[in-house]
C-alpha cells in the first residue's frame, strides 16, 4: 500500500513538471520579421489613402476647403470632427501605421548586414523623406505635435513646437537628399518610383521647396532653403510627381472610389464656395470636377454647411469614380505654384518668372484633369485668372486651391497660407473654416499632461499654426 | 414473561389500529419546487412506530386512520406533518437548503458537508433552471443567486453576460468559469470586436449555453476566490459548477419524457413610440414650395411621373428621417410603391399618410419547442443515464431559427471493492440560421426602425413587395429623378429581404466528456485520476445578397477549440483524538491543462459573380488572404489542500496551488497562491431551540493568473498585396516580453443562520476583492507608435454584500408558501491603472462616447459630452442659428472642449425575489427580478430624436402650437428650468455668465434639432437602466397517481409557464433596459436594441 502511495505521489509530481511548456504559445501564423520594403510600401499606401480619403471618419478637408459640402448629414461640413474622432483617427493612421512602419523598416534595414551599401543608404534616406512628409502633414493640421519623443517606448511623448519641427524636418530632408541617388534596391516595394532613387532625390528637393514656401512668412531662412532646393532639381514635368497608381480591385483601390462608389452613398455635392468661383472663371475643369451641371455648364453648389438635395446639386464627377485613379502626394502643378510663389517673393529659384511658373502650374493642372493646352491658354487669358504681380497671393491662392481639388489637406493649407479665396461661414456652425484642428479626445485621456501643455495650452481650432502668420 | 410482554404489545397495537379505523393510506411525496417525486422519504405515523419509506417514484403506503398525523422527512428537506383524511395523501416537501447534514459540491467536484465550508456557495436545483426555459440556460439563473449579475442580450440564442461579484479584470475576461462534472468548459464568446462595440455583426452566443438545462441536476455557484482557488488562474471570476443528472439505483428502468412548447411575442413597451403626423424628409429642400397646387414647402420632390408635362409630388425616398411634410390623407403623392414596375402600385399615387403598420409589425411570433427523453437505471454495482434532447426555436425576426440536439451519457461502475470507474459524455449539435443582426448595421432592422426611418412606410406593404418579387424592394431607393438608379437602394434594405436573403448560418458540433477512476488505497486514502476534454468545431457563414445596399459577399469562419485537462488527486480522510474529535481531510493533486485554438476566416472581395452562390470562388475580385489564428497554450498546476475539523463545529482549511503557464515569459512563468478558510458552526455550541443552525465563516485567498495567448512577442500583419507588392504592417497592439503573473486577493466573511426548525433563514456575505498587476493591452497614445500595449499594471477593487433570505411562512398538508430573496450590492472601484494613465478605454463606440475604467470611479464609466451647467446644475442653452430661432444646449466636448463622465454601467444593487405556493397538487411560482441603478447610452434615441421618429417630436406644445412649428411661430419643444446664455458674456475664467434662468423652446422642425445627436449632449441620451421584471411565472399541476391508475405512467406533470411577461417598472420609455450588444466588457450601450419578448409556454413531464 505504501508503494502505491509513493507511486501515485511520484506520478503527480512527474506529470506536472516534465511536460514541456516552452513550445506552447508560439504564433505560427504571423512573422516576427518582415522585409523592410513591405513596411515601406504599406506606409506609402496608408499615407496616400489618408490624404486621398473623403471618408467622414478620417479626412474632412475636402469639406473644410469648401470644395464639397454634405447633402444630408452636415456635421463634418460644420466642423464637427470630435463626434467621429477624426482628429484621433488621423493620429492613429499617421503615427501608429505610417510612422511606425517606417520606423520598423529602418530598424530592419540598419540591422541587415548583407544589404548593398547603396541600397541601405538610399532606403534609409527615402524613409527620411516619407517621415518628413508625414510630419509636415501633421503639423499643418494641428500645429504642435509629438515629434522628438514620438514612436518609441515612451507612451506619453511630449508635444514639440511646430516651427521647430519644421526646422528639424528641413534639416533632415537636406541630409536625406544628399544620400539619395542611383538605385534604391526596393524594386516593386517602391510604389512611387519603382526603385529609382534619382526620382526620390527630386521629390526630396520638391518637398524642401514646399516646406520653405510654407514657412516663408515667418522664417527668414526659408529663401535659402527654397533656392537650394530649386537649384538641386525639383519636378519638371507631370511624370516626376510622387504619385501612387491604385489597383482596380479592393482593398487597394483609390479611396475616392471606396467612399463615392463602393459605399453606395449619395452624401457629397459641390459647395457654393467652389461652384461660385469655378463658374465665375468659366473654369474648363468644371465638367470633370463635377457632374449634373446646369444648362449653362455651371456647377450647382449647395450653400456650404446646409443640408440640401443630392439630386438638385452638382455631384463629384465621374472622373473621381475610377477605382484605379492615381493619387498624388505631390505633383508637378503644385511645384510650379511653389516656384511661382518663391519667384514672386523675389527668391532666386531659376530663370523663369513668377508669371511663367504660374502659367505652367495652371496649365499642368488643367492638362492633368483632361483639358488641353488651348483650354489653359484661354483660361489664363481671362483678366481674373491672368498673372497679376500686384495680387500674386490672390492669384496663386485661388488657382492652387482649385488645382488641389481632391487633395483636401493641401487645398485647405493653400487657403490658409494665402487667405484666398475667402471662405464662407458654414451655415450651422456659424464660423468660417477653422485654421487648425483641435487634438483628439484620446490624447486628452491618454497623454493628458503633454497635450495640455501643447501650444501653450491653446488648443483652439481658430488659432493658427506657426506658418499661418498673415 | 418476556414473551408475554411482546404478545401484549402486539395485541395492544392491533387494538389501537382497530380503534382508529386504520386503513391503507397511499400517496406520492414530491419536491415542492420541481414537482419531482422524492424517493427515500421517511413517512411515520406521529406517536407510533408505524413507518414507511417512499419508493423510487415517491410513492408510499402506510396504515393510518383518519385524523392520524403523518410526519414526512427527508435529508435536505424541511420535514412536514399532514393529517390523514381519506386514503390518499400527497405531500410535497420544501427543500431546506441549510441543514447540518447538507452536502455541497465544491471546487474540483469535491462533495463536502456544507457546514465545513468557509466560503459562500449557493446552489440552484436543476428543476429551477429548467422550469421556465430559455435558449441560454444562464439566463435562467437571473435573480436566483445573490452576487451573480446576469444580463441578456435580447437576441435569439444570444449571449448572456454572467459576472459574479463585479468586474475584476480591466480588459480581460470577466465571465464566470463554467465547470460541468469537473470539466471546465469553454464559455468563449466568439463574437467579433466589431459586434461587441456595436459596429455590426451577429451575437453567436456563449459557448457554455450548449449545456442542456434538462440534464442539469444542480448548479453550484462558487463566488469568491477562496471557493475557486483550486481551479487556479481562470477562476478569479467565480465558478458556476454544474452537476448533471446521474442514474440512480432502482428497480428496472426509469424513463422520463418532457415536452414543452413556448410562444413569444414582442413587448411593445420596449419599443419606439412613433409619431404619425409627419412624413419622410430631413428638411425643406427637395423641391419647390408648391407642387401641382399643393403647398409642399420644399418637402417633396417635383418630378413629372405620369409624363403629362406637369411636375408631380414625390416623397424624397432617399431620405431616412421623418421631418417631412405633415400627413394629409387628401393629398395624393408618389412614393416608393410607385417606383417599382414589379408592383401593382407602379406609377400610382397614394394618400400621404402614416404607415398603417409600423415596424413592430415586422416582428413575428417566436416559438420554441423542447423534447427530451431520459432513461436511467442502476443497481449496487453501478448506474447509468442516457438522455436525448431536441430544442428548436424560431425568433421574432423572420427566417430566424436555432436548433440544438444534446445527447448525453453518464455511467459509473464499481469494478471492485476498491476501484470505481465512471464516464460522462455529451455530444451537442447546434445550428443557427438567420441570427439577428446587431449594432449599427443594415442587417439589424432596428438600426433603421429605431434610428433612420420613414414613418410613412407600411411594413405590411414592404412584406408584400418582398414576397411578391423576392427582390430588395425597399422604401429607401434613390427614387424619382435618379434615372437608372431610381430603384437602387440607398441606405436601408427592405427589412424582409435583408432578414431572408442576407442570411447567416452557423453550426457547432461539440463533445464534452471525461473518464474517471478512483481507487480506494485503504480506508483513509483515495486516489482519483480524471481525463476530460471539451472540443468543438464551428462554422459561421455570413451572406450579403446581390441587390443589397452593402457589397454582396460571403464570409466564412471555421474554428476548432479544444481543452483537455488531466487531474490527479490523492485524498486522505482521517479522524484523530480520543473521541475522534479531530478530522483531517487532505488532498494533493495535479492538473495539466492544454488549450488549442485554430481558426480561419475568409471572405469574398468586391462582390459576387453569380447571385445566390455563396462560395469563396464566386468572388468578383481575388479574395483577400484569409485571416488565420493558431495557438496552443498550457498550464501545469500542483495543489495541496487540508481541512482540519474539530468536533463537527470548527473547520480550518488551507490550500495552495502552484501554476506554471506557457503564456508567461519563462523567467516569470511560475506562480503560487494560497488560501485559508474557517468555518464555525456556533449553533453546535449554543443550546437555543429557536436557532436550528448557525455558522460563521471567513476566509482569505489569493488567485494568480497568466496572460492571454500570444502576448509576449510582436508579430507583423501581412496585408493584401498591392498589385504584386506585398504589404506588411506593425501590429496595433505591442506585446510585452516581460509580463508577470497577475494576482487577485480576497477576504470574505459570512453568517448563515436558520431558525424555527429551518423555516426561516438567512445567509449573508461581505467581501473585499482586489485584483492587481493586471495584464492588459492598455490603450496608449498612438503617438508612441502603437495603439495598445501589453502592460502589467492596474488595480481594481470590488466590495460587496450578498444576502439571501429563505422562509417557509406557511407549511401545512395542503398548502405551502415558500419564499426566497436574493439581494446584492457590489461596489466597484478602479484603484489605479498603469503608470501615468488617467484612463483606460474599454471601448470607443459610435456616438462619440467611450466606455472606460477611470481611477477613483467604478469600472465601466460612460464618458461623453455633457451639458455645460450653471452653478445650480441647470443645463445652459444658447441660440440656434438665427434662421431657426429657438435654443440649443451648450455642450462640453463639441462647443466647449472637454467631455466628462455621464454614467456608469454598474447597478447600485440587484435582487431577485421568488415565491412558490403549493396547494395540494398545484404549485404556483413567480420570480421578480430587479436592478436598481446603472446606466446605458442609447444610440437609438441619439439618432432617432434627430430623425423625427419618436412621439415627442410631434403633437402640440403647452401653448397649443405644433411642436414642429418654428419657435418664432410659437412652436418648439419646451425645455424647462434651463439657463440661457447670450453666447458671449463670460466670467473671469471664461465660463458663461449673465445667465437667465427659465423655460425655453427648442427648435424641432428638422434633424438639427436640440434633442437629437446633431445638437445635443451625449448626457441627454444616457438612461437609467433600473427595472423590475416579472421574470418567471409557473403553474404546475401534478396529476395524482390515483388518476393515472394502471396506465403505466408513474408521474404526469403539466405546467404553464411565462417568462419576461412584464416589466413592472423602468425609467426609459423606448427599450428594455437590459438590452445590449452581447456579453463582454462593453456594456451600457444600446444600438439597434431588440424589443423584449414575452414568452408563454406549456410543459408536460411524464415518468414511466
Amino acid at each position: 500500500m505504501k508503494k502505491i502511495f509513493t507511486a501515485a505521489a511520484a506520478a503527480l509530481v512527474i506529470a506536472s513538471c516534465t511536460s514541456d511548456l516552452s513550445s506552447l504559445n508560439v504564433n505560427s501564423k504571423a512573422p516576427e520579421q518582415v522585409p523592410a520594403g513591405a513596411l515601406i510600401a504599406n506606409s506609402t499606401v496608408t499615407l496616400t489613402d489618408y490624404l486621398t480619403s473623403v471618408n467622414v471618419n478620417l479626412n474632412n478637408f475636402i469639406l473644410w476647403s469648401q470644395h464639397w459640402t454634405q447633402t444630408t448629414y452636415t456635421d463634418e461640413s460644420n466642423f464637427n470632427y470630435n463626434n467621429r474622432d477624426v482628429n484621433g483617427n488621423t493620429f492613429d493612421a499617421m503615427y501608429a501605421t505610417v510612422l511606425r512602419d517606417l520606423n520598423d523598416a529602418s530598424k530592419f534595414i540598419e540591422a541587415d548586414d548583407k544589404m548593398l551599401e547603396e541600397h541601405k543608404r538610399n532606403q534609409l534616406a527615402l524613409i527620411e523623406v516619407m517621415e518628413v512628409y508625414t510630419y509636415h502633414v501633421l503639423v499643418d493640421i494641428f500645429g504642435d505635435v509629438p515629434y522628438s519623443e514620438a514612436i518609441g517606448d515612451d507612451v506619453t511623448p511630449k508635444y514639440d513646437n511646430d516651427a521647430e519641427i519644421y526646422s528639424s524636418l528641413v534639416t533632415r530632408l537636406l541630409a536625406a537628399h544628399g544620400n539619395l541617388g542611383g538605385d534604391n534596391g526596393l524594386g516593386n516595394y517602391d510604389l512611387l518610383y519603382g526603385g529609382d532613387a534619382n526620382a526620390w532625390k527630386k521629390f526630396a528637393a520638391s518637398l524642401a521647396l514646399k516646406l520653405a514656401v510654407r514657412a516663408a512668412d515667418v522664417n527668414p531662412s526659408a529663401s535659402s532653403v527654397a533656392e537650394a532646393a530649386a537649384a538641386a532639381g525639383v519636378f519638371t514635368s507631370s511624370a516626376d510627381g510622387a504619385i501612387l497608381g491604385y489597383t482596380s480591385s479592393p482593398p487597394n483601390t483609390n479611396p475616392l472610389w471606396d467612399d463615392l462608389v463602393q459605399s453606395g452613398r449619395a452624401d457629397f455635392c459641390a459647395a457654393n464656395t467652389f461652384a461660385d468661383i469655378l463658374n465665375g472663371l468659366s473654369d474648363p475643369r468644371r465638367g470633370t470636377f463635377f457632374r449634373n451641371l446646369d444648362a449653362n455648364g455651371d456647377v450647382i453648389g449647395a450653400p456650404y454647411g446646409l443640408a440640401s438635395s443630392y439630386a438638385l446639386n452638382s455631384q463629384p464627377g465621374d472622373a473621381l469614380e475610377d477605382p484605379s485613379k492615381a493619387a498624388s502626394l505631390m505633383d508637378y502643378a503644385e511645384v510650379e505654384f511653389l516656384l511661382a510663389d518663391a519667384a514672386a517673393r523675389g527668391w532666386n529659384v531659376g530663370s523663369s518668372s513668377a508669371a511663367d511658373h504660374y502659367a505652367a502650374a495652371v496649365t499642368a493642372s488643367i492638362e492633368d484633369w483632361g483639358g488641353s493646352a488651348s483650354d489653359a491658354a484661354t483660361y489664363l487669358a481671362q483678366t481674373d485668372v491672368a498673372w497679376d504681380a500686384t495680387m500674386w497671393k490672390q492669384r496663386i491662392g485661388v488657382q492652387k486651391w482649385i488645382a488641389m481639388y481632391t487633395r483636401g489637406n493641401e487645398a485647405w493649407a493653400t487657403q490658409r497660407l494665402y487667405d484666398y479665396p475667402a471662405m464662407n461661414v458654414a451655415v450651422e456652425a456659424l464660423i468660417v473654416t477653422p485654421y487648425r484642428m483641435s487634438y483628439g479626445i484620446d490624447e486628452y485621456s491618454l497623454n493628458g499632461t503633454n497635450v495640455a501643455a501643447a501650444r501653450g495650452g491653446n488648443d483652439d481650432q481658430m488659432s493658427k499654426v506657426f506658418w499661418d502668420a498673415n | 414473561m418476556k414473551r408475554r410482554a411482546n404478545l401484549f404489545a402486539l395485541v395492544a397495537s392491533a387494538f389501537l389500529s382497530i380503534s382508529a379505523f386504520a386503513q391503507n393510506v397511499t400517496g406520492v411525496v414530491s419536491d415542492a419546487s420541481s414537482g419531482e417525486p422524492l424517493p427515500s422519504v421517511s413517512v411515520k405515523v406521529k406517536g407510533s412506530d408505524n413507518a414507511a419509506i417512499t419508493n423510487f417514484d415517491g410513492k408510499y403506503t402506510i396504515k393510518a386512520g383518519n385524523g392520524a398525523v403523518l410526519v414526512f422527512s427527508s435529508m435536505g428537506y424541511a420535514s412536514q406533518e399532514a393529517s390523514v383524511s381519506g386514503n390518499t395523501l400527497n405531500v410535497s416537501l420544501a427543500s431546506s437548503t441549510n441543514k447540518l447534514d447538507e452536502v455541497v459540491v465544491t471546487a474540483l467536484g469535491i462533495s463536502r458537508d456544507k457546514k465545513s465550508v468557509g466560503y459562500a456557495i449557493q446552489e440552484v436545483g436543476g428543476a429551477e433552471v429548467s422550469k421556465v426555459k430559455d435558449a441560454n440556460f444562464m439566463s435562467s439563473l437571473s435573480g436566483k443567486v445573490a452576487g451573480v449579475n446576469i444580463r441578456q442580450s435580447g437576441t435569439m440564442g444570444g449571449s448572456a453576460n454572467v459576472v459574479i461579484r463585479g468586474y475584476k479584470s480591466l480588459t480581460g475576461n470577466n465571465q464566470a468559469l463554467f465547470v460541468v462534472d469537473g470539466i471546465p468548459i469553454s464559455n468563449q464568446i466568439n463574437n467579433t470586436g466589431n459586434q461587441q462595440t456595436g459596429r455590426g455583426g451577429y451575437d453567436y452566443g456563449n459557448a457554455a449555453m450548449d449545456i442542456n438545462p434538462e440534464d442539469i441536476d444542480k448548479v453550484s455557484v462558487l463566488k469568491g476566490a477562496a471557493a475557486t482557488a483550486l481551479y487556479g488562474a481562470r477562476a478569479a471570476n467565480g465558478v458556476i459548477l454544474i452537476t448533471t443528472k446521474k442514474g440512480t439505483k432502482r428497480n428496472g428502468l426509469g424513463v422520463s419524457v418532457t415536452s414543452g412548447y413556448t410562444v413569444g411575442s414582442v413587448n411593445p413597451d420596449t419599443y419606439v413610440r412613433y409619431q404619425n403626423s409627419y412624413g419622410v424628409g430631413y428638411g425643406q429642400y427637395y423641391g419647390p414650395d408648391s407642387i401641382a397646387g399643393y403647398p409642399t414647402n420644399g418637402y417633396m420632390v417635383a418630378y413629372d411621373v405620369d409624363g403629362d408635362g406637369i411636375d408631380d409630388p414625390c416623397t424624397p425616398t432617399t431620405e431616412d428621417a421623418s421631418f417631412g411634410l405633415a400627413f394629409d390623407p387628401n393629398f395624393m403623392v408618389y412614393t416608393w410603391e410607385s417606383l417599382y414596375p414589379e408592383l401593382s402600385t407602379y406609377g400610382q399615387k397614394s394618400p400621404h399618410v402614416a404607415g398603417a403598420n409600423n415596424p413592430l409589425y415586422f416582428f413575428e411570433q417566436a416559438a420554441t419547442m423542447n423534447n427530451s427523453v431520459a432513461i436511467d437505471g442502476g443497481n449496487d454495482n453501478g448506474s447509468f443515464r442516457l438522455s436525448a434532447t431536441q430544442f428548436s426555436t424560431k425568433g421574432i425576426v423572420p427566417g430566424s431559427s436555432l436548433k440544438r440536439n444534446n445527447f448525453s451519457f453518464s455511467g459509473n461502475l464499481k469494478a471492485s471493492d476498491r476501484l470505481t470507474v465512471s464516464t460522462t459524455a455529451q455530444f451537442i449539435q447546434q445550428a443557427g440560421n438567420g441570427r439577428f443582426g446587431t449594432g449599427y448595421d443594415s442587417r439589424n432592422p432596428n438600426q433603421s426602425f429605431r434610428q433612420w426611418f420613414n414613418v410613412g412606410v407600411d411594413m405590411a406593404k414592404q412584406k408584400a413587395a418582398y414576397e411578391a418579387t423576392g427582390k430588395n424592394i425597399t422604401w429607401n431607393p434613390f427614387g424619382y429623378g435618379y434615372g437608372d438608379d431610381a430603384t437602387k437602394p440607398i441606405y436601408s434594405d427592405n427589412p424582409y429581404f435583408s432578414a431572408l436573403e442576407n442570411r447567416q448560418s452557423d453550426t457547432r458540433n461539440r463533445l464534452i466528456g471525461n473518464m474517471m477512476a478512483s481507487y480506494k488505497i485503504n480506508d483513509w486514502l483515495d486516489f482519483m485520476g480524471r481525463a476530460s476534454v471539451d472540443t468543438y468545431s464551428e462554422l459561421q457563414e455570413e451572406r450579403t445578397a446581390v441587390g443589397s445596399v452593402e457589397i454582396p459577399g460571403y464570409l466564412r469562419r471555421n474554428r476548432n477549440v479544444t481543452e483537455t485537462n488531466i487531474d490527479m488527486i490523492l485524498t486522505a480522510n482521517k479522524t484523530f483524538g480520543a473521541n475522534d474529535e479531530y478530522s483531517l481531510n487532505a488532498r494533493l493533486g495535479s492538473n495539466i491543462r492544454r488549450n488549442s485554438v485554430e481558426a480561419i476566416a475568409a471572405s469574398t472581395n468586391g462582390g459576387l459573380v453569380v447571385p445566390g452562390v455563396y462560395a469563396l470562388s464566386n468572388s468578383v475580385n481575388t479574395p483577400n488572404a484569409p485571416s488565420e489564428t493558431a495557438y496552443q497554450i498550457g498550464v501545469n498546476g500542483m495543489f495541496a489542500a487540508a481541512s482540519l475539523g474539530y468536533k463537527n463545529f470548527l473547520y480550518v482549511d488551507l490550500t495552495g496551488r502552484q501554476d506554471v503557464s506557457s503564456t508567461l515569459p519563462t523567467v516569470n512563468n511560475t506562480f503560487f497562491y494560497p488560501s485559508a478558510t474557517m468555518s464555525l458552526v456556533f449553533s453546535e455550541l449554543l443550546d437555543v431551540d429557536a436557532i436550528s443552525f448557525g455558522k460563521f465563516r471567513m476566509n482569505y485567498a489569493q488567485v494568480g493568473s497568466d496572460a492571454p495567448a500570444q502576448a509576449l512577442a510582436d508579430a507583423y500583419n501581412m496585408g493584401t498585396a498591392f498589385g504584386s507588392t506585398s504589404l506588411a504592417s506593425a501590429p496595433s497592439t505591442s506585446n510585452n516580453p516581460g509580463l508577470l503573473p497577475e494576482s487577485t486577493v480576497s477576504q470574505e466573511a459570512g453568517l448563515e443562520m436558520m431558525f424555527l426548525n429551518n423555516r426561516v433563514g438567512f445567509d449573508v456575505s461581505v467581501y473585499n476583492q482586489t485584483s492587481f498587476n493586471q495584464i492588459m493591452p492598455a490603450k496608449v497614445s498612438s503617438t508612441s507608435g502603437t495603439i495598445f500595449k501589453y502592460v502589467n499594471a492596474g488595480e481594481i477593487n470590488n466590495q460587496g454584500v450578498e444576502l439571501s433570505l429563505n422562509a417557509t411562512p406557511i407549511q401545512s398538508a395542503d398548502f405551502t408558501w415558500s419564499t426566497n430573496l436574493n439581494w446584492t450590492k457590489n461596489k466597484n472601484m478602479v484603484v489605479s491603472l498603469f503608470e501615468g494613465a488617467e484612463n483606460l478605454q474599454l471601448a470607443s463606440v459610435q456616438g462619440g462616447i467611450t466606455i472606460e475604467a477611470r481611477p477613483g470611479q467604478a469600472y465601466g464609466t460612460i464618458y461623453g459630452t455633457t451639458f455645460i451647467k450653471d452653478a445650480e446644475g441647470r443645463p445652459i442653452v444658447w441660440d440656434m442659428p438665427a434662421s431657426y430661432g429657438g435654443v440649443r444646449y451648450l455642450r462640453g466636448g463639441v462647443d466647449m472642449g472637454s467631455k466628462d463622465v455621464i454614467g456608469n454601467i454598474n447597478p447600485d444593487w440587484y435582487a431577485g425575489w421568488s415565491n412558490s405556493f403549493r396547494y395540494k397538487n398545484w404549485t404556483a411560482s413567480a420570480l421578480l427580478d430587479m436592478q436598481m441603478g446603472g446606466n446605458f447610452f442609447s444610440l437609438d434615441t441619439w439618432y432617432g430624436y434627430a430623425t423625427g421618429l419618436y412621439d415627442l417630436s410631434a403633437g402640440t406644445n403647452d401653448m397649443g402650437n405644433p411642436v414642429r412649428d418654428l419657435v418664432n411661430d410659437g412652436g418648439g419643444y419646451k425645455i424647462t428650468n434651463v439657463a440661457y446664455w447670450d453666447g458671449s458674456t463670460v466670467d473671469g475664467d471664461g465660463n458663461p455668465s449673465g445667465l437667465t434662468v427659465g423655460d425655453y423652446y427648442a427648435d424641432m422642425h428638422y434633424y438639427g434639432n436640440s434633442l437629437g445627436y446633431a445638437r445635443n449632449a451625449n448626457e441627454y441620451h444616457v438612461w437609467d437602466a433600473s427595472y423590475l421584471k416579472l421574470r418567471e411565472v409557473a403553474l404546475n399541476y401534478s396529476v395524482p397517481s390515483s388518476m393515472l391508475g394502471s396506465t403505466g405512467i408513474k408521474g404526469l406533470d403539466v405546467a404553464l409557464t411565462g417568462r419576461n411577461l412584464a416589466i413592472l417598472w423602468k425609467n426609459n420609455p423606448y427599450s428594455d433596459p437590459e438590452a445590449g450588444l452581447s456579453a463582454g466588457n462593453v456594456q451600457g450601450y444600446q444600438s439597434g436594441a431588440y424589443p423584449a419578448v414575452r414568452e408563454v409556454g406549456v410543459n408536460v413531464k411524464l415518468k414511466f
